[in-house]
């Protein structure tokens, strides 16, 4: 920073030195449905390896119901952990958003109950 | 004189609800631009987009002649883009010291953030052990102005300053808007009662559901506009 250089001047030049995402890359309500899709696939999964294993005596067969069944599991688990993680962060923000709210009327409230004493 | 701020075109949406339909703005180095409009207009949500805060469905964000549309508000807060937010924006169950101090995470020295605070608002030294809630409305709007400044912004945006405030104070408050202003900061103020900001403003724009109507110069004939616009009767 030179000492000439004004606050304007800075921010021009720290905004050109920003790496700006593409506003499309984040997509997360992409990501929310996909979580939820994940989890109902991952039932389907599980419970057509249920009927692929039940309905057949061929080990080989049996075993590859099984490795279905593993494989819906899984799709369950990361569906789960994608839908928790872009459901809970907007809930979680307008949970914040509420408590400082709260405590705001609280204070309000307790300074109106003064004025009054 | 180049924008440090510019909207083009910009229209966003809340779910399938349409709040801004294509709002043009620039902000100066320097100059407070005063954007009014009734309740419900989309004042607001133009802070929002130029914070960074509520994406933009089409159109540009520039600042300082970057094209910075889709920019992380974190992003943009660090670069010297501050929103005070419509309300007190303060903790209020933390003392004036304790909510100056949460403004280091820029990097800056609590002492350095505190004679910022303290010296453009010395009713805030005087308090200074004393909960922001427990403060006059007005008071805790000059901590939120003050806990603005000690982020070195460079686009200042204000929300409904003067929201539950007396007008002696409102004009108090806006005094020092012009002050910050004239030290080269560009201020986008945000208000429903004309009145309040005309005095300071350079430059004026109205908003009516979403669209810029009328802009220029805050002088009589804008003035005797207002009631009209905002009443929807001028077109």
């Amino acid at each position: 920073m030179t000492s000439t250089e004004t606050r304007a001047d800075r921010f021009v030049r720290e905004l050109a030195d920003l790496r700006i995402a593409d506003p499309a890359a984040g997509r997360p309500a992409l990501w929310l449905r996909l979580g939820a899709a994940g989890m109902a696939a991952g039932v389907v999964l599980g419970f057509a390896a249920y009927l692929l294993a039940h309905g057949t005596t061929d080990p080989l067969a049996q075993r590859d119901a099984l490795a279905l069944g593993l494989a819906g599991v899984s799709t369950a688990v990361a569906g789960s952990a994608l839908f928790l993680r872009y459901s809970l962060t907007g809930f979680l923000r307008f949970w914040m958003a509420r408590q400082s709210h709260d405590l705001s009327v609280l204070a309000d409230r307790l300074l109106e109950k003064e004025k009054l004493q | 004189m180049s924008a440090l701020l510019e909207l083009r075109g910009v229209r966003a949406s809340y779910g399938g609800i349409t709040a801004l339909h294509g709002v043009d703005l620039r902000v100066a180095a320097g100059q407070v631009v005063a954007l009014l409009g009734p309740n419900g207009a989309g004042k607001t949500t133009t802070l929002k987009v130029a914070a960074g805060v509520h994406p933009a469905d089409s159109g540009r964000l520039l600042l300082g002649g970057r094209d910075a549309t889709g920019a992380d508000s974190r992003d943009l807060a660090r670069a010297g883009v501050c929103l005070i937010p419509e309300g007190r924006g303060v903790f209020p169950n933390l003392t004036v010291r304790e909510n100056l101090l949460m403004m280091t995470f820029t990097g800056r020295g609590r002492a350095e953030v505190e004679e910022i605070a303290f010296t453009r608002f010395p009713v805030l030294a005087r308090r200074a052990g004393q909960a922001a809630g427990t403060m006059s409305g007005g008071e805790q709007q000059m901590l939120a102005l003050a806990r603005g400044l000690a982020t070195d912004p460079a686009v200042l945006l204000l929300d409904e300053l003067s929201m539950g405030l007396a007008p002696l104070v409102v004009a108090e408050l806006y005094e020092q808007v012009a002050e910050i202003a004239r030290q080269g900061v560009a201020v986008l103020v945000v208000e429903q009662f004309a009145a309040a900001v005309l005095d300071i403003a350079d430059h004026a724009a109205v908003l009516v559901r979403g669209r810029v109507e009328r802009r220029g110069d805050p002088d009589a004939e804008l003035r005797a506009e207002l009631s009209d616009l905002y009443l929807g009767s001028a077109r």
